[in-house]
C-alpha cells in the first residue's frame, strides 16, 4: 500500500497499452480519477474505449502499463500482471455497468443485487437484503424486486445493473455505453439515475455516445482516437474550443 | 398360468429386480454426475494437453458397444486376477455388480461430459464477466453462475441420458446381475411363459414415465425465469 493522499486520485491508469495479436489497440493511455470525478470517454467506434475501460478492472489484461486503485498497484509488463493483492480485491472496489446489462437471468432483481454482497462481501442474508432493497429503491424499482430480468424492460434492467454495482459501495463505477442498447424512449430513465449519482459525488468513468451527458454531467471529457488520448479537458473548454480536427469532426457527426 | 397369476407368484423377484435396476441406474448416474461437470470444464476451458485424454476416452466410449465394454471389464478382470489381487482390487472386480457399475459410470460419464460441455459453452459470457467484475473468485463464478446456467441448458439432454442408462442397465443381466431383465429371464426359463417379458416392459415403462414426469417438473421450476410472466408466479 502506498499512503493515500486524500486529494490524490483514487484510480490511476498509467501508460496502458494493449495489443490483440499484432494490432496495437491502446497506444499508451493514462488517466487519473479523483474522488467525485465524472469522466466521459468519447471516441469513434473502434477507437479503444471499451478495451481501455476493461483494462481498468482487468477483464482485459493490458499488454503493459500500470493501474493503481486506492493505493494498490498492478504493474503489467509483457502481458504479465504483478499485483500485491488478488485481482478480486481490486475488482470489488470498481463497479461496472455493461452495455448489455449482463444481469444474472436466473436470479430475481433482489437476488441480483444481493449476490455480490453475500458471495463477495460475505454479508449475512439479512444485511444483504436490506442493503439491496435500499439501492433498488434508489433506482426506483421497489415494485419489481421479485421479477426476473427477462420480465423487465431494458431501461429497468440497466437500473438494476446500476443498483447491483452501487450496492458493493465501490470506489468508482465504470460504465460502458450504458444506454446504447436501449430503445430511445428508455434512455432518459437511465441517464437520470446516472446524473443523480454524479450529483451525489460518486466517482464515475463513463464511455458514452450521449453528448448531452458528457457536456452537462461530466467534470472531464477524454477523447480517444485510434488508441490514443487526442484531447482532454473540462466539457466547457472541450466543446467550445475543440483543438483537433478529429474531435471537431466527431462532435459534428453526433 | 395367465399373466396375472405369473405376477402374483413371482412379484417378489420382480420387485427385487426393479430395485436392482434402480440401484444400477441411480448410482451410475449420480457418480457420473459428480465427475462429468469437472471433465466438461476441462473440455471447454482446459489446455489442449488436458483435453486430449478426455477426448480419447469419450470417443472410445461412444464408439464401442456398451456390451463389449461390459465383457471387457468382467472377463478382462478375471484374466488379470493375480495382478488385481496384488493391487488389492480383486475384491472389487470379483463382484459382477461392481463391474457393471464401473462400466455404467464410465459410460454415462462420457456422455454426461459431452452434454455438460455444451451447457457450459452455452452460458452467456456477459453474465460471467459481470460476476468477474463484481469480484467473485473463479470457484464462486462456477458455483453461482456457470453451473446453474449449464445445468439448465443441459437438463433435457441429461434426462435422455439417464433413460438410456436405465435401459442399458438391462445388459448387466448377462454378467449375472439380477436386475429386472435378469429376474425376467430367470422366471422365463422356469415357466416358459413369455408374458413375464410384457411385465418387464411395463415396469421399465412405468419407471421411465415417472422419471420423465418428475424431471419435467424440476425443469419447469428451473426455468421460471424464462416462462411467460403469469406462469412464472404460478409455479411454486
Ligand atoms: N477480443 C478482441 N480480439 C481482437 N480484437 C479486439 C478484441 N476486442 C476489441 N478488439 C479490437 O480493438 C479495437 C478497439 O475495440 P473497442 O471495443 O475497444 O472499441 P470501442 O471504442 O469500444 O468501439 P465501440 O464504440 O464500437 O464500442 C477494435 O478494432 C476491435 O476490433
Ligand atoms: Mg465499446
Amino acid at each position: 500500500m502506498i499512503p493515500m493522499d486524500p486529494s490524490g486520485p483514487i484510480l490511476s491508469a498509467i501508460d496502458i497499452r494493449k495489443s490483440f495479436g499484432d494490432v496495437e489497440v491502446l497506444k499508451g493511455i493514462s488517466l487519473d480519477a479523483k474522488k467525485h470525478d465524472v469522466i466521459s470517454i468519447l471516441g469513434a467506434s473502434g477507437s479503444g474505449k471499451s478495451t481501455f475501460l476493461r483494462c481498468l478492472n482487468f477483464l482485459e489484461t493490458p499488454t503493459s502499463g500500470k493501474v493503481i486503485i486506492h493505493g494498490d498497484e498492478i504493474n503489467v509488463q509483457n502481458g504479465q500482471p504483478k499485483m500485491s493483492v488478488p485481482i478480486e480485491d481490486i475488482r470489488k472496489r470498481l463497479g461496472m455497468v455493461f452495455q448489455q446489462f449482463n444481469l444474472w437471468t436466473h436470479r430475481t432483481v433482489l437476488e441480483n443485487v444481493m449476490e455480490g454482497l453475500i458471495h463477495v462481501r460475505k454479508k449475512s442474508r439479512g444485511e444483504a437484503r436490506s442493503i439491496a432493497e435500499n439501492y433498488i429503491e434508489r433506482v426506483g424499482l421497489s415494485q419489481r424486486v421479485d421479477a426476473y430480468p427477462g420480465h423487465l424492460s431494458g431501461g429497468q434492467q440497466q437500473r438494476v445493473a446500476i443498483a447491483r454495482a452501487l450496492a458493493m459501495e465501490p470506489d468508482a463505477i465504470l460504465f460502458d455505453e450504458p444506454t446504447s442498447a436501449l430503445d430511445p424512449e428508455l434512455v432518459g430513465e437511465v441517464l437520470k439515475v446516472m446524473q443523480s449519482l454524479a450529483e451525489e459525488g460518486r466517482t464515475m468513468i463513463v464511455v458514452t455516445h450521449e453528448m448531452a451527458f458528457a457536456r452537462e454531467v461530466s467534470s472531464e471529457v477524454v477523447f480517444l482516437h485510434q488508441g490514443k488520448v487526442l484531447e482532454k479537458g473540462t466539457p466547457d473548454e472541450m466543446f467550445a474550443t475543440p483543438k483537433s480536427e478529429e474531435f471537431k469532426r466527431f462532435i459534428a457527426s453526433m | 398360468m395367465n399373466p396375472i397369476e405369473i405376477m402374483v407368484s413371482y412379484w417378489p423377484r420382480m420387485l427385487d429386480g426393479t430395485l436392482m435396476t434402480l440401484k444400477l441406474t441411480i448410482l451410475g448416474a449420480l457418480i457420473a454426475g459428480a465427475i462429468s461437470p469437472w471433465l466438461a470444464l476441462v473440455r471447454s476451458h482446459g489446455s489442449l494437453i488436458a483435453q486430449t485424454p478426455i477426448r480419447i476416452y469419450v470417443s472410445f466410449v461412444r464408439g464401442t458397444p456398451i456390451l463389449a465394454q461390459l465383457f471387457l471389464v468382467f472377463y478382462g478382470s478375471g484374466q488379470f486376477r493375480p495382478e488385481l489381487m496384488e493391487l488389492g482390487l480383486w475384491n472389487f472386480f470379483r463382484d459382477p455388480f461392481n463391474c457393471a457399475i464401473l462400466v455404467f459410470v464410465l459410460n454415462s460419464t462420457a456422455y454426461q461430459t459431452e452434454i455438460m460441455r455444451g451447457g457450459i459453452q452455452g452460458v452467456n459470457l456477459g453474465e460471467i464477466e459481470a460476476a468477474k467484475a463484481i469480484g467473485m473468485t473463479r470457484m464462486t463464478i462456477l458455483r453461482r453462475v456457470i453451473f446453474p446456467h449449464a445445468y439448465r441448458i443441459a437438463w433435457p439432454a441429461l434426462s435422455n441420458e439417464i433413460i438410456l442408462l436405465m435401459k442399458a442397465s438391462a445388459l448387466a443381466s448377462v454378467v449375472t446381475v439380477f436386475d429386472i431383465m435378469g429376474r425376467t429371464r430367470q422366471i422365463f426359463s422356469k415357466t416358459f411363459d413369455f408374458s413375464i417379458y410384457l411385465w418387464a416392459a411395463l415396469i421399465y415403462l412405468a419407471i421411465t414415465s415417472l422419471f420423465v414426469f418428475g424431471w419435467h417438473r424440476i425443469e419447469r421450476r428451473l426455468n421460471r425465469h424464462i416462462l411467460p410472466r403469469n406462469n412464472a408466479n404460478a409455479v411454486s
